[in-house]
C-alpha cells in the first residue's frame, strides 16, 4: 500500500477540507470553498507563510491521518457531520489550524466573481468603476449648523 | 549620478518632506530629496484588481514588519503596545493613509498652561493658520466650514457625501446632542487641478487608483520638479555626516545599486517621520556628537506619541453600503476632546466616523472578534455583518513620557547594515482610562444610531499611524532637540520638518499640522536666509 501524499499536497483532502471550512450554501447560491478551486492558490500561500505554514501543515497532517484511520477514502470519502467532527477533534493540539486556513482562504473566497455575486457585489474591481454613495442627509445637516457648539 | 553639492538636501518624499521641498525651491538653492523608496504607479494599485483585499495584508500592509519589501527596514516592537506603520515610497505614507485631515485645535498648543501637564508648544494655532490653508490647497480638501470645535475656515471644496453609513452614525451623534461635522478630508470631493473626483472606491488604504486622495507624489511632487527640486528615490540615507565644526554638511547614502554615494548640502532637512529622524540621528554618531547628532539634550528618541486607538463596531439590521466610499473620511466628533477631570483623565479624544469593510476583511475580522464561524454557520454569520458595521474610532490624546522611545535596536538592522530602530512604547493609565470612556460612549451613540449590538477593542495594537514626538521643538536647549523653526539647537544647519518635532500629540490625525509646519519652517528659512546661522 501506497503512502498518501502529505495532507497539503492532497488536492482531493484540500478540497474536501476546503468544503468543511466555507460549505456551500444552503439555499445553493454560494459555493463551497473545496469545490471553487481555490485549494492551490490557498496552498502555496499557506507553504510560503513562516510562521502560520508549520503550524497548518502539522494540522492538516493530523486531520488527515485521523480521517484515514475512519474511512479507506479519508475525508473526501467521509460525510460533512463526520468530516466535521474529525477536524474539531484535532483543534485542541493544532490551535491554530482553522485561523491558518482562513487567514488565506477568506481573501481567495471573497475576491471570486462567483461569491461576489453570491453576496450581492459586482464582480469587479473597486477601479475604474467605482461606486455610488448616498448623499449626506440634508436635514441633518440642518439640525447641525442650528447647535454649532461642542 | 551627480553628487554635486546642493543646497538644500531634504531627506524623505514622504508628507512633511514633499510640502517643504516644494515651498523652499526658487528660493536660489539648488534642493534635492533622497527616498529609501520608488515612485509608485496608480495602475498597479489593489484596487485594480479583485485581489484588492488580498493585496492589503501583503505588498500593502501598513506595517514595514509585515510587508518587508527593500524599501522598508525593520523596526523591532516587541516591547511596544502599539505596532508602528509607515510606508516608505515618494509620498511616503500618504500612499497607505486614510487622508482624513483634522487640524491641531488652538488649545492643543498651550496644554501645560491649560491642563498642567505635558508641555506647551513654542508656536501656536495662529502662526501656522496661513500655512494650513495653503497646505489645504496643495492637497486638496474638500470639507464644510464653520465647525464650532475649530476657528473658522473655508476647506476649497464641499464636503464628501456621508454614505448611508454616515448618515445613520450621524443621526446617532444628533440624537443625543453631541458635537460632530463633516471631515476635513484630504480627498477630492470635484475635480482639482488635474486631479479627478473621488469615485468612492473604499480601499483608501491601500493606495488610490483614482489619484483623488492626495499623497504628496500627486500633489506636491509634480510641482516642486517643475520648480526644480530633484528627487532620488531608492536612496537610503546611513548617516549625516558633520565638519570639524559640528555642522552638518551632508550624508553618506546608498544607491538604488546598493553602493554608498556622499552627497555634500548647506543646510539638511529630516523628514523621516517620527521613528526614522531619531534613528538617522542616532545612526549619525561623530567626535562632535557622540551620543547621535543634535542630541546634546538627550531628547532624540524620547517622548514617543502615538494615538492609542479604540475601535467600536456596531451591528445594524439594515445595510449601510459601508464598504463605497473613503474608509476614513466620513465626520469627526470633539464632544469628548478637552479636558474634564469629572471623568478621571486629563485631556481627550476624538472619534472619527468611518465606514464599512470589503468582505474578505469582514470575514477576517468576524473571525478575529468570535462572530463569524467556520463550517455550516459561517455565511449566515457572514451575511449578517456584511454591509451591516459601522465604525466608531476613539482617537486618544497620548502625553509625552520620557519612557516611551525610539533608540538603536543593538542587533537588528535593515538591508544595508543599518541598525534598525527598537521601540519601547507602554500604554499609560491616562489613555487606559481613556480608551474605557470611548468605549462607553461610543456604545452609547451607536446603540442611538440603531446598532443592536456593539464590539469593541479597547486597544488596536496595528493602529501606530501616528509617529510623533521624538525630536521635540522648544526654546530651552536642555529641554528641546529643535527650537520654534525646526532648527536643531546643536546643529543650525540641519531642520527637522515631521511628526518628531511634535511637543504633544493632540487628539486627531497629525498630517495636516506636520506639514502645516514644514511649510512654515520652509517659510522661515526664506525669510531669516541671510541671519540663519549667525549663533552657530
Amino acid at each position: 500500500m501506497t503512502e498518501p501524499p502529505a495532507a497539503l499536497n492532497d488536492p482531493r483532502f484540500m478540497k474536501a477540507l476546503l468544503d468543511l471550512v466555507i460549505p456551500p450554501s444552503a439555499p445553493g447560491d454560494l459555493p463551497g470553498a473545496g469545490a471553487l478551486g481555490l485549494s492551490a492558490a490557498v496552498v502555496t500561500a499557506i507553504q510560503a507563510d513562516p510562521a502560520l505554514g508549520p503550524l497548518v501543515e502539522a494540522g492538516t497532517q493530523a486531520v488527515q491521518e485521523s480521517a484515514l484511520s475512519q474511512h479507506p477514502e479519508g475525508l473526501a470519502g467521509m460525510a460533512p457531520q463526520a468530516g466535521v467532527k474529525v477536524v474539531e477533534a484535532q483543534l485542541a493540539a493544532h490551535p491554530f489550524l482553522i485561523m491558518g486556513i482562513l487567514r488565506y482562504l477568506y481573501p481567495a473566497y471573497y475576491q471570486h466573481p462567483q461569491v461576489l455575486e453570491g453576496i450581492g457585489e459586482p464582480p469587479r474591481p473597486p477601479f475604474p468603476e467605482g461606486f455610488d454613495v448616498e448623499a449626506t442627509d440634508a436635514e441633518l445637516l440642518e439640525k447641525l449648523r442650528a447647535r454649532r457648539k461642542v | 549620478m551627480s553628487n554635486e553639492p546642493v543646497g538644500v538636501l531634504v531627506i524623505g518624499a514622504g508628507a512633511s518632506g514633499a510640502a517643504f521641498a516644494w515651498s523652499i525651491a526658487g528660493a536660489g538653492m539648488s534642493v534635492l530629496c533622497l527616498d529609501q523608496g520608488p515612485w509608485m504607479k496608480q495602475r498597479d494599485y489593489p484596487s485594480n484588481g479583485l485581489d484588492w483585499e488580498e493585496r492589503g495584508l501583503g505588498e500593502f500592509a501598513t506595517s514595514p514588519n509585515v510587508r518587508g519589501l527593500p524599501a522598508d527596514y525593520p523596526v523591532n516592537e516587541q516591547d511596544s503596545d502599539i505596532s508602528p506603520l509607515m510606508f516608505n515610497a515618494v509620498g511616503g505614507s500618504t500612499i497607505l493613509w486614510a487622508a482624513h485631515f483634522p487640524r491641531l485645535t488652538p488649545k492643543d498648543f498651550r496644554m501645560k498652561s491649560d491642563d498642567g501637564v505635558g508641555a506647551d508648544w513654542p508656536i501656536d494655532y495662529q502662526t501656522l493658520e496661513p500655512y494650513f490653508a495653503l497646505n489645504d490647497r496643495m492637497m486638496g480638501v474638500s470639507g464644510l466650514s464653520g465647525d464650532p470645535a475649530y476657528p473658522y475656515h473655508e476647506p476649497p471644496l464641499p464636503p464628501l457625501p456621508l454614505g448611508k453609513s454616515g448618515n445613520t452614525l450621524a443621526a446617532g451623534f444628533e440624537k443625543l446632542g453631541w458635537h460632530w461635522w463633516p471631515s476635513d478630508s484630504a480627498i477630492l470631493s470635484r475635480e482639482y487641478e488635474g486631479r479627478e473626483a473621488c469615485i468612492n472606491l473604499g480601499p483608501c488604504l491601500t493606495g488610490c487608483a483614482q489619484g483623488a486622495k492626495a499623497s504628496t507624489d500627486i500633489t506636491y511632487w509634480p510641482v516642486a520638479q517643475r520648480k526644480g527640486v530633484k528627487v532620488r528615490s531608492g536612496c537610503r540615507v546611513r548617516e549625516i555626516t558633520v565638519r570639524e565644526d559640528g555642522m552638518a554638511d551632508g550624508v553618506l547614502y546608498y544607491d538604488e545599486e546598493g553602493q554608498l554615494q556622499e552627497q555634500k548640502a548647506e543646510i539638511v532637512v529630516l523628514a523621516c517621520n517620527g521613528i526614522g529622524t531619531p534613528r538617522l540621528l542616532l545612526n549619525s554618531k561623530s567626535q562632535q556628537h557622540p551620543d547621535g547628532l543634535a542630541n546634546s539634550s538627550g531628547l532624540v528618541g524620547k517622548n514617543l506619541m502615538f494615538h492609542p486607538y479604540a475601535m467600536i463596531t456596531g451591528i445594524f439590521e439594515e445595510p449601510l453600503h459601508g464598504r463605497r466610499g473613503p474608509v476614513g473620511c466620513s465626520f469627526w466628533s470633539h464632544e469628548f476632546y478637552q479636558t474634564d477631570r469629572s471623568r478621571g483623565f486629563v485631556r481627550g479624544y476624538s472619534f472619527e466616523a468611518i465606514r464599512g469593510l470589503g468582505p474578505a476583511q469582514t470575514a477576517l475580522q468576524g473571525m478575529v472578534q468570535g462572530f463569524i464561524p467556520w463550517g455550516e454557520d459561517h455565511h449566515r454569520a457572514f451575511a449578517r455583518l456584511y454591509d451591516h458595521t459601522a465604525t466608531l474610532l476613539g482617537i486618544t490624546e497620548d502625553l509625552p513620557e520620557d519612557t516611551n522611545t525610539v533608540t538603536l535596536d543593538p542587533e537588528l538592522k535593515d538591508s544595508h547594515g543599518i541598525p534598525a530602530p527598537k521601540v519601547t512604547y507602554r500604554l499609560s493609565e491616562n489613555s487606559r482610562k481613556m480608551l474605557a470612556h470611548a468605549v462607553e460612549r461610543a456604545t452609547e451613540v451607536l446603540t442611538a444610531a440603531g446598532a443592536v449590538e456593539t464590539v469593541a477593542e479597547p486597544l488596536m495594537r496595528g493602529a501606530g499611524w501616528h509617529l510623533m514626538g521624538t525630536a521635540r521643538m522648544g526654546r530651552d536647549p536642555k529641554a528641546s532637540v529643535v527650537n520654534e523653526r525646526g532648527q536643531a539647537h546643536d546643529v543650525k544647519n540641519l531642520f527637522i520638518v515631521d511628526g518628531s518635532v511634535f511637543v504633544t500629540a493632540g487628539g486627531v490625525n497629525p498630517t495636516s499640522t506636520i506639514q502645516a509646519f514644514a511649510l512654515y519652517v520652509a517659510d522661515s528659512i526664506k525669510k531669516n536666509i541671510e541671519t540663519l546661522f549667525d549663533d552657530a
